[in-house]
């Protein structure tokens, strides 16, 4: 027993020393900010988008929703139990798939436009082909043990999956097996998003830590703190260099991949409300979170200012997306519509 | 010694190995500074402004999402 103490004391006392290490190189490279760097960039002035349409259809909470890699379909998810795919161009609903569980919380469409995968609290992540006569069933992607918060198509063959059992996964969508299991979060794994490049990924969590991970290693890379509260939503800078967060303690944050660092906190003293859900403008300048308020704030992602204001929504926003193209902005809510601006 | 079971004393002492090793990889990591990470950024945004449409404004009669009102000559 008073080996282990031993080692354990001296575990402990490494880790205390690597984390100190740590700091130490961040605080070297902090020699400089966003403000500063962005100070001689224009201002976007207010941004002010106009509502396009109005998609009703659905019969309860809209949960998530994701857009084509055409820029013209986009998949939704309620949990009244099904999957919408829209031609946000008509407003005409293209397929309805029935859900085997109602408690959907992620969706999403593959790049080919072939297939759409969910889950929820059935810990399934079941995949779908929508270009069948009548939507099929793929796979059952059965193997956490806690809910499934997010699921990234990398391709018709691989899918990437976030779950509240604290892990990541790759699986395989031939086999229905898993390939590669993330494990380093001690915090249910609320979202992710893959790099440009597709070989990383970023994972947000109820720990209140973002994970860079490797792909193809499995090895967790590069590990974010600064929010206080659970990291609901991530994106990646379109660059692959900066990645975005939006929590519960109702900040967004911009950390510096590079740098290994947080260098801009979105906060204003008027928003007490969680972020929920957010997407970036193509050249990743504007950002859209979507609020527990019911709006979609709009913030200038170099200054930290916010620039504009999505209101229509009778409840929380819950997910928010820009297409390929980046011709407009879709928001989802609780109020069941999904809303197109531009 | 007593009848208590050492498993549970293994496990925390594994579960630190892998805190360490986990912290050891991420301390290796080389850093750049801010001051050209952040420049990098800006110069990304600038570069790729004209390709945002959500930036720029989009036309009406270039607009998908708007709805297109037919003219009708009575």
């Amino acid at each position: 027993m008073a080996a282990e103490k031993a080692e354990m004391d001296a575990l402990k006392k490494e880790c205390d020393a690597l984390r100190t290490q740590i700091e130490a190189a961040r605080k070297a490279a902090n020699d400089g900010s966003m403000s500063a760097a962005a100070g001689g960039v224009a201002s976007v002035g207010r941004v002010q988008l106009k509502l396009r349409k109005n998609l009703k259809g659905h019969l309860a909470k809209i949960y998530a929703m994701h857009w084509s890699a055409d820029s013209r379909s986009m998949v939704s998810a309620s949990q009244d139990g099904k999957l919408l795919v829209w031609d946000t161009f008509t407003g005409n609903k293209l397929v309805a798939v029935p859900l085997k569980s109602a408690w959907v919380m992620s969706v999403d469409f593959a790049p080919s436009g072939n297939l759409v995968a969910s889950g929820g609290l059935d810990n399934i992540c079941t995949v779908y082909n929508i270009k069948a006569a009548s939507p099929k069933t793929l796979r059952e992607l059965d193997a956490h043990t806690g809910y499934l918060s997010c699921c990234r198509f990398l391709s018709d063959s691989e899918i990437l999956t976030a779950s509240g059992d604290t892990t990541c996964c790759l699986w395989d969508l031939e086999t229905g097996k898993q390939k590669i299991i993330f494990t380093n979060h001690i915090g249910d794994c609320m979202s992710l998003a893959l790099s440009p490049d597709m070989n990383y990924f970023i994972s947000g969590a109820c720990d209140s830590l973002a994970k860079l991970w490797d792909v193809r290693e499995g090895a967790c890379k590069q590990t974010f703190s600064g929010h206080t509260s659970d990291i609901n939503a991530i994106a990646f800078f379109p660059s692959g260099n900066a990645v975005i967060t939006g929590s519960d303690d109702c900040s967004c944050k911009m950390y510096d991949l590079r740098a290994d660092q947080e260098v801009l906190d979105y906060t204003d003293s008027s928003l007490n409300a969680g972020v929920t859900s957010l997407a970036l403008s193509n050249s990743g300048r504007l950002i859209f979170a979507g609020y527990d308020d019911f709006n979609c704030h709009i913030w200038d992602s170099l200054k930290g200012e916010k620039v504009g204001v999505l209101s229509g929504h009778d409840n929380r926003v819950s997910c928010t997306g820009v297409p390929e193209d980046g011709m407009g902005v879709c928001t989802g809510s609780w109020d069941s519509f999904l809303k197109l601006w531009n | 010694m007593s009848g208590k079971t050492p498993s549970c004393s293994n496990n925390s002492v594994i579960q630190a190995q892998k805190l360490v090793e986990q912290l050891r990889l991420e301390a290796s990591m080389v850093r750049f500074k801010i001051s050209l990470t952040a420049a990098d950024l800006v110069q990304y945004c600038q570069e790729h402004r004209c390709s945002d449409p959500l930036l720029m404004g989009i036309a009406a009669s270039s607009n998908p999402f708007k709805e297109k009102k037919t003219c009708v000559l009575l």
